[in-house]
């Protein structure tokens, strides 16, 4: 059933849409104030790998985005996710929607953007699009970790500046697990990136450096409010870099360090962006409506 | 005979496509220090190259291939003289912010020299009518 919903979905997609400019972001973790432009859906695929410390199981959590821009100032997101171990087995591990929306229709010195997140995800989810609370489970068995399920509520407040192209970014996380009492868990996300090239040659070209943003960020858990800090919490510095591979797509690559004994040495991202323009006003048409 | 009918339709079909009837947004106005700012590229028409790129890839959607905007979009017409009228500021500014209201997104993803690049393809626009 999910794979035809995702099948109908990709055809009409590609059916309806047409490539627009891929502008992503560089970061895997961090969000800033740039949303995604009313009527176009980014289709990503990413994965997150986890090199593991001894007594860490190794894992790949691959996971499938569409990212549709509402309007100019809300943008709403769909997460499919699962997690396959070498040593263990392969698991779906749940699904997330969220929604951001930027109150202040200007640009300003600091952007404010407030996001709200429902994951139905269970114990076994890898793909770290965020490290809240102590961060995941990262040495039990799949068999034990898919059977906790979770159904959480999570809200950022993203703060955001574009300051002489350099574009500086910072998450603040709650989230509140519906399904147990645990209080509520925080977390933390900063970035910074930068275009290695700010003028636009007037060739087609593929390797100039403005098709390449450079950047770093930083996240990781805050604890609880049953025990705030910093203490056996996951935390990874990772330099950030985005090619636009096309006039639609991009690759993003990030190679983590993890900085305390609760993170993994290494967590190595990979994610392949697709941008469709005008996909809302074309299912507007396909429904009667006048887009 | 067949050719002649054929392009006059494709004539009138962009004709009516076009939003020569543009009325800009009275609420949308640049502050005075934005609108005084003035093009660092000015004296660099060659980066207009680089302008076109980006509007092809950034702006084509809603303004057209050619600039003349689009009536469903309710987006400008850069050929129309009160939108040329406005300053090198004007125009930068409302790229970087665009106008929520009206469906147009902020573009101040793009590095500040390329909304400038932008800009001086618009000009060229001018120019060509």
């Amino acid at each position: 059933m999910l794979k035809s919903c995702l099948f109908v979905l990709l055809v009409l997609t590609l059916t309806l849409g047409r490539a627009a400019l891929a502008q992503e972001s560089p970061f895997f973790v961090t969000y800033n104030h740039h949303m995604e432009e009313p009527g176009n859906l980014d289709l990503e695929t990413s994965t997150t790998t986890g090199i593991p410390r001894s007594g860490q199981r190794s894992y790949t959590a691959p996971y499938l985005e569409l990212e549709y821009g509402v309007t100019a100032q809300w943008t709403a997101e769909l997460y499919l996710e699962g997690q396959s171990s070498p040593s263990d087995s392969t698991v779906f591990t749940g699904w997330r929607f969220e929604n951001r929306y930027k109150p202040l229709g200007r640009e300003h010195w600091i952007n404010p953007v407030l996001y709200l997140e429902y994951e139905s995800v269970n114990e076994a989810s890898r793909i770290q699009k965020e490290i809240e609370g102590g961060g995941p489970d990262l040495t039990s068995r799949n068999s034990l970790l898919r059977s906790e399920h979770a159904r959480e509520l999570e809200t950022k407040l993203i703060l955001s500046s574009d300051y002489h192209d350099w574009n500086i970014a910072e998450n603040f996380i709650a989230t509140k697990n519906l399904s147990e009492s645990e209080g509520f868990e925080f977390g933390y996300s900063f970035g910074i990136a930068r275009p290695l090239a700010t003028l636009a040659s007037g060739d087609e070209c593929r390797f100039c450096r403005e098709n390449f943003v450079a950047g770093i960020e930083m996240y990781g858990g805050l604890g609880s409010t049953l025990g705030f800090g910093i203490h056996d919490t996951a935390h990874y510095v990772a330099p950030v870099i985005s090619w636009a591979v096309s006039d639609n797509s991009t690759l993003r690559f990030s190679p983590g360090i993890g900085l305390t004994h609760e993170s993994n040495p290494v967590l190595i991202r990979f994610g392949y962006a697709y941008e469709f323009q005008g996909v809302g006003s074309k299912i507007s048409r396909l429904f009667g409506r006048k887009p | 005979m067949r050719l002649c009918v054929g392009l006059v339709c494709v004539a009138s079909v962009i004709a009516a496509a076009q939003n020569s009837g543009y009325q800009q947004d009275a609420r949308w106005r640049a502050p005075q220090e934005a609108a005084a700012r003035q093009n660092p590229l000015a004296s660099r028409p060659e980066a207009a190259a680089g302008g076109r790129k980006l509007f092809l890839k950034n702006c084509a959607e809603c303004h057209g291939q050619d600039g003349s905007g689009m009536e469903k979009k309710r987006s400008a017409d850069f050929h129309l003289a009160f939108v040329q009228e406005q300053s090198d500021g004007i125009l930068f500014w409302k790229i970087t912010n665009g106008n929520a209201s009206r469906g147009m997104p902020s573009f101040s993803k793009l590095p500040e020299l390329q909304r400038w690049q932008l800009v001086l393809y618009i000009r060229q626009l001018k120019r060509s009518e």
